[in-house]
């Protein structure tokens, strides 16, 4: 299954009070990115809040323009300079004045509730060229390592800890909350408080450099007691590989030096320079949200991954045989 | 004394003053207005074939400076259809990622440092002293010199995307990525840009001296043209807001020459200073192209509607209003930065505030509408166009300022949706109507109503066609600066939508330049006037003449033209001010700042070649860097300084002929002035604030490493040494006095005792120098930002303290010579002044080498 | 204490030029005497805020410095408000009548620059009001 359809498959319904916002904004509903999505509290405050400011610009909009086509093309003769000054003084600051302070405070109050502290899982992610580290930190002080994919239990506030590891990336998932940066050397915290199970999608949103585009990830919610399955399924060391198709390419790993940048717990690869795939094969998107898990995905990766990611660091492994790389492809598929 | 021994700098204005209706209501004879006319055409003419190209006057420099910063825009737009070429379909590979990054790079870079910035000050240096019945800007020379700097190093960084080599880390170039980025991109924008910043500060000094001292007599500030108020602010605002982009731009050249660690987190630096300077440049920037643009709007909209602009003091009041709040919103482009709410809401409160002064110039203008009797023309209709587009910016403005909505929308299409709104709106549509509206004024030809209707209708549907939809592509989850998409979010048909507009605005764009550059032979000169406007650039004769105005009026009301019955008429004769240009030189009058007093005949300088050369080799010492050529860029750095003492010994500040010349209707006035009187000095004083400026963001900076680092100073780590900073101090103020005190001896009459101060200062001055070297010998910038950041404030103050002795030898050498003498002072003058602010640097880094640190 | 004697010209007037440079520089810097105090309120508010959660967010309080800027923000406002009373009364609308000051005369001068300083005080005054309102409803570095 690709991911493409497994993420259709668990759309969040749309708000159905954003129907009555705008036509247009009926196609926002189709998204996995899209910030009219609330799949949580926080997207939902900001989604009002947008709708509010939205009506407000429209009308205002009108407004101004409307005493302007007025004013030249309706009725060019001259009019009441009393008038006139009255709607500089009206118009010009009293108006502004209030509207917009109203707003300011609307704004400003929405923000220490946008960054209540968490009660929920702490997660360490760090940004790196181009793909996300993920550390979930478990109570017993334990930390389970994966990649490229958060999942966050439904109803609770989850905190992240945000790193990076050279340059400055951004983290956000449009359907959950906001954005926060990631720099190098300096931790950065946000909250996000999803409600509707369902997947997301996440992407960098600071330019990174040369395949910033490809900086990518889904974010799943899932209810509460799914997640610390997942979670503790997720600690658990590799599968085994299932086929002896697998275990050629467990071989072929671990000699072609895979394992000098990757980890597969369980196994003798320990790197840590590029993503850990202990589970990926259980996730929804390989190479940070750029191609989907399955077997031919996995294949087309490791023969030249700068084709699917222009700079990428990994290099092409395009002098091994369709059958080695079908081999390596079907082991990784295997880590579920 | 008597009068001889008077310095010619404290002479004063003689006779009458203002005019009376008796002396206006004089005919000028007949055979004098001939005599007149020949002298002051032979004095502006033009050179001719190659020597062309060594014109300085206004109207031939802002010509091409206009149309060069177009051209550059031209080219960054098809940088733009390019990138939505490639973002036509998902997963297009019509274009590699990094030549994408490379072109929304340059795209952003061109578009502000190459056409938005000058084409604001290539307008002004065009029309701005016809509003003011000037002859000429007050250094036209440095106008050619800037529009020199400006052509070289504009084709330099443009230039480089034909070699793939063009900088590719965004226009904002945050760091680390630009300083770990391979190869000499960031070095090009940094080098290139950083040249160009510097001619646009010259042309900054330059319009704000223009607008302050060459005025015609009598008009006040209460009755000057709008324009000229807001070229006052954007001119304060860039001596504010480009230098401390200059002073990250050194510090972040430091980083990428030598290693020095400003912005790398391993050794203590930290890449958010690079952010807070930028923006504190950044944003203030957007205003910067916004205002003057508004201005323009504010000359055509009386002239629509028939009247004086209704709220005069209003518009002055949002123009001063907005270019200090405009300092007060940079960190809304670091709202997801991590900082405290608390610090974001401050700047969220200050983004809302800004919206109340520039609601109020577009509350003025529709209320002048409503109150005139309005007369639609082509120029009105972009006017219309330009509203339309910037309300729908400013409103998606007011969302964006506050900071949650941001943190959604930050780094989306929605704001680049939201800021080609406002540009479009602030800038583009309200410069095109200045070009329909303008240009039978430099050119005396219309442009052609028919293809000025097509391109208005082409470029204002393709631009909403393009834009809006990308209001929801943002709010759809698309990033900026990405050069593909993947399928399947919905954001595919927004994307393709885009593309045909962007095709559409370009369609609309060939044909306004077309309109432009089509042969005009046939098509009859305009009548003088064509609009009917009030202000003083439609005085100007039919068919065009090189001197400007005839005669300088004096000027009494804001739109004298409507105001001022006869005053056309007297221009013409000669009855006012400056008729005659007897002894060959170009001249123009310098009045007073508040109440435009008739103070001095200031001479203008006429065609030179120097001015290109200084430009080349100035460019040089910027270019060379780039390719770590250290050696090519000492040496043109030093021909650079030799040629601008060559252009300065020979025109500014010479003894005149005689002190007195009479200008006309009764009047004597100085041709010679020094200190406060004279528009060097006030060039001096303006350019050493924004010099200031760039020192503070320095300071700034070692403050901001102490807040944000919690081992600045690192504990143990080695101080400068106290001794040396002391002495160097101590020996910088001492120059400093010596200079001072050398101004006073030599107007004492005392020349001797001047020359010895002046010989003896260098010498003080160069120890000092070499005391802050020492002082910091002993430190490792490599090895952290602490003495990184003590050996940049070194290099700061060793820089400027070569400045100041060069200064020091000019002024011993014109005393020497002849040049400087106790009557003759001038030079001295400004030369002190530079020391005002040197000899405070110097106090200034002396304390924060050697004590701050200690104490922190 | 107006600039009015400038009127007597036509005489040509001493021109000392340390003099007409302070008493022009003061004139013209009158009118931002107002967006000069609401920089300032800017400044020293994020200064004090960004110091203080950066350095000394151990050491006392987020509260009193909270009020200390409230109080400061308190006279800034005052400053500000007596500032615009001044230019209000330099514009003299209530005795001319005259709200425009159109005319080249050293008394339109005069009464325009105090029509700009006094709208500049009540744009001045908003924005310090506006950036008094975070510290009013927000009170914690996070």
């Amino acid at each position: 299954m690709t991911r493409d359809t497994r993420a259709r498959r668990a759309l969040p319904p749309g708000s159905s009070r954003l129907l009555l916002a705008s036509p247009l904004l009926l196609a926002a509903c189709e998204g996995r990115q899209s910030v009219l999505v609330d799949g949580g509290a926080d997207a939902r405050i900001l989604t009002d809040l947008f709708v509010v400011m939205l009506v407000g610009a429209v009308v205002l909009w009108f407004g101004m323009n409307g005493l302007f086509y007025w004013a030249t093309r309706r009725s060019p003769a001259p009019h009441s300079q009393r008038v006139a000054n009255w709607l500089v003084v009206l118009g010009g600051i009293l108006f502004p004045t209030v509207t917009l302070g109203a707003l300011l405070v609307y704004g400003l109050t929405l923000m220490p509730e946008l960054r209540a502290t968490g009660d929920g899982p702490v997660i360490r992610v760090t940004g790196e060229q181009w793909w996300w580290r993920v550390e979930y930190e478990r109570e017993d002080g334990s930390t389970v390592t994966t990649a490229n994919e958060i999942r966050l239990p439904a109803g609770e506030r989850s905190t992240f800890l945000l790193d990076s590891k050279k340059v400055i990336h951004s983290f956000w998932v449009p359907s959950l909350g906001g954005k926060m940066d990631m720099f190098p050397g300096r931790v950065t915290e946000m909250t996000l408080g999803p409600e509707k199970p369902g997947i997301y999608r996440g992407q960098c949103a600071e330019f990174c450099g040369e395949s910033h585009a490809w900086m990518a990830f889904e974010a799943e919610v899932m209810e509460p007691d799914a997640f610390e399955a997942w979670l503790d399924a997720e600690a658990e060391p590799a599968a085994a590989p299932a086929t002896p198709e697998a275990g050629r390419g467990a071989a072929l790993f671990l000699t072609q030096g895979c394992g000098a940048c990757h980890t597969v717990r369980g196994t003798p690869a320990m790197g840590r320079v590029g993503p850990d795939l202990t589970h990926v094969g259980a996730r929804h998107s390989l190479a940070a949200g750029r191609l989907g898990t399955g077997v031919e995905d996995f294949a087309r990766w490791v023969a030249n991954p700068g084709a699917w990611k222009p700079g990428a660091e990994m290099p092409a492994y395009d002098h091994l045989s369709d059958a080695q790389i079908g081999a390596i492809a079907a082991y990784l598929e295997g880590l579920e | 004394m008597t009068d001889r021994q008077i310095p010619a700098g404290d002479l004063m204005a003689e006779g009458v003053y203002p005019p009376t209706e008796e002396m206006l209501n004089e005919p000028v004879p007949e055979e004098v207005q001939k005599r007149q006319k020949e002298n002051l055409r032979k004095a502006w003419k033009t050179p001719d074939g190659w020597r062309y190209w060594t014109a300085v006057n206004n109207s031939e420099v802002g010509a091409w400076y206009t149309m060069t910063a177009f051209v550059f825009m031209l080219i960054a737009g098809v940088m733009a259809l390019l990138m939505r070429l490639q973002l036509w379909v998902p997963e297009n590979d019509l274009i590699s990622a990094d030549m994408f990054n490379q072109l929304f790079t340059m795209h952003g870079s061109a578009m502000m440092f190459l056409f938005a910035v000058p084409m604001f000050e290539a307008i002004s240096i065009l029309i701005l002293p016809a509003f003011l019945g000037a002859r000429d800007m007050p250094f036209p020379r440095l106008s050619a010199y800037g529009y020199w700097a400006f052509l070289i190093g504009g084709i330099f960084v443009i230039g480089s995307i034909l070699f793939s080599a063009a900088p590719k880390a965004g226009w904002f170039m945050y760091p680390p990525l630009a300083t770990i980025e391979l190869g000499i991109g960031s070095d090009i924008w940094l080098l290139g840009l950083s040249f160009i910043e510097i001619a646009s500060i010259a042309a900054a000094v330059e319009l704000i001296v223009g607008a302050l001292k060459c005025r015609p007599p009598g008009m006040r500030v209460n009755v000057m043209p709008l324009y000229a108020w807001y070229v006052l602010v954007v001119g304060g605002m860039i001596l504010f807001a480009f230098p401390p982009l200059i002073a990250g731009d050194f510090l972040f050249e430091l980083e990428r020459s030598f290693d020095w660690p400003f912005f790398d987190h391993t050794r203590g630096g930290d890449p958010m200073l690079w952010q807070h300077l930028f923006w504190i440049f950044g944003h203030p920037e957007v205003y910067i192209i916004f205002l003057p643009s508004i201005a323009i709007a504010a000359m055509i909209v009386p002239t629509v509607a028939r009247r004086p602009i209704l709220g005069y003091s209003w518009i002055v009041l949002s123009a001063v209003g907005t270019g200090f709040l405009s300092f007060g919103l940079w960190v809304h482009h670091m709202y997801t930065t991590g900082l405290p709410n608390i610090s974001l809401g401050f700047f969220s409160a200050a983004s809302e505030a800004v919206v109340i002064p520039t609601g109020i110039q577009l509350f003025a203008f529709v209320a002048t509408l409503i109150a005139g009797r309005v007369k639609m023309t082509l120029p009105m209709l972009w006017i219309a166009g330009a509203l339309a587009i910037f309300t729908a910016g400013g409103l998606t403005g007011v969302m964006v300022a506050v900071a949650p909505f941001d943190w959604q929308v930050h780094d989306t299409y929605f704001i680049v949706a939201h800021l080609h709104y406002t540009l479009f709106g602030g800038m583009v549509f309200p410069v095109i109507a200045g070009v329909y509206y303008f240009f039978p004024f430099f050119r005396k030809k219309m442009l052609s109503e028919r293809l000025g209707r097509w391109a208005f209708w082409l470029i204002f549907t393709g631009f909403n066609v393009t834009f809006l939809p990308m209001h929801l592509t943002g709010l759809l989850g698309m990033p900026r600066r990405v050069y593909t998409y993947p399928g399947g979010l919905g954001i595919d048909w927004l994307n393709q939508i885009s593309t045909v507009g962007a095709f559409v605005i370009a369609a609309g764009f060939a044909i306004f330049a077309w309109d432009i550059v089509r042969p005009k032979k046939d098509q009859p000169q305009i009548a003088r006037n064509p609009w009917g406007g009030g202000t003083l650039e439609w005085s100007h004769e039919i068919p065009e003449t090189k001197w400007g105005v005839r005669s300088i009026p004096h000027i009494t009301t804001r739109y004298p033209l409507w105001d001022q019955p006869k005053l056309v008429e007297r221009m013409d004769a000669g009855r006012y001010y400056l008729p005659d240009a007897e002894e060959g030189y170009r001249e123009t009058i310098v009045t007073s700042v508040i109440d435009a007093r008739p103070i001095q005949v200031q001479r203008v300088t006429g065609p030179a070649y120097i001015t290109i050369m200084a430009a080349a080799f100035t460019g040089g010492a910027f270019i060379f860097p780039t390719f770590h050529l250290y050696t090519p860029a000492i040496i043109c750095a030093a021909f650079a300084v030799v040629s601008i003492i060559y252009w300065l010994w020979t025109t500014t500040a010479r003894p005149p002929e005689k002190d007195m010349k009479d200008v006309g209707l009764g009047l004597s006035l100085p041709t010679y002035a020094a200190g406060p009187q004279a528009v060097g000095w006030w060039a001096v004083w303006i350019t050493m604030l924004g010099d200031a400026t760039a020192f503070a963001s320095l300071v700034f900076g070692v403050f901001f490493y102490w807040t944000s680092n919690t081992a600045f100073p690192p504990p143990g780590a080695e101080h400068a040494s106290g001794l040396f900073v002391a002495l160097a101090t101590a020996a910088f103020a001492l120059s400093w006095a010596l200079t001072r005190g050398a101004r006073s001896l030599n107007r004492a009459g005392r020349v001797g005792l001047a020359r010895a101060a002046l010989a003896a200062a260098p010498l003080l001055t160069l120890s000092g120098m070499g005391g802050f070297i020492l002082s910091v010998l002993d430190l490792d910038p490599t090895s952290h930002v602490y003495p990184a950041m003590m050996w940049a404030l070194m290099v700061w103050v060793v820089a400027h303290g070569i400045a100041g002795t060069i200064m020091q030898l000019y002024c011993l050498a014109g005393s020497l010579f002849g040049k400087l003498t106790p009557r003759y002072d001038a030079d001295l003058w400004n030369v002190t002044l530079f020391w005002h602010f040197l000899g405070l640097t110097a106090l200034v880094t002396g304390a924060m080498i050697g004590l701050v640190p200690r104490m922190m | 204490m107006d600039r009015d004697d400038h009127d007597r010209e036509p005489q040509p007037q001493p021109h000392g030029d340390e003099r007409e440079f302070s008493e022009e520089r003061e004139s013209l810097w009158r009118i931002a005497f107002a967006p000069t105090i609401w920089a300032f309120h800017f400044i020293i508010s994020y200064a004090a805020v960004s110091v203080y959660c950066f350095k000394f967010g151990a050491l006392f309080d987020m509260n009193t410095l909270r009020f200390a800027l409230i109080a400061m923000t308190a006279l800034m406002l005052a400053a500000i408000a007596w500032i615009g009373w001044r230019a209000f009364l330099r514009w003299d609308v209530r005795d001319t009548g005259e709200f425009t000051n159109p005319e080249g005369s050293a008394e339109d001068r005069h009464q325009f620059l105090g029509h700009a300083g006094f709208l500049l005080a009540i744009v001045s005054f908003i924005g310090v009001v506006y950036d008094t309102l975070p510290l009013i409803l927000l009170g914690s570095c996070r």
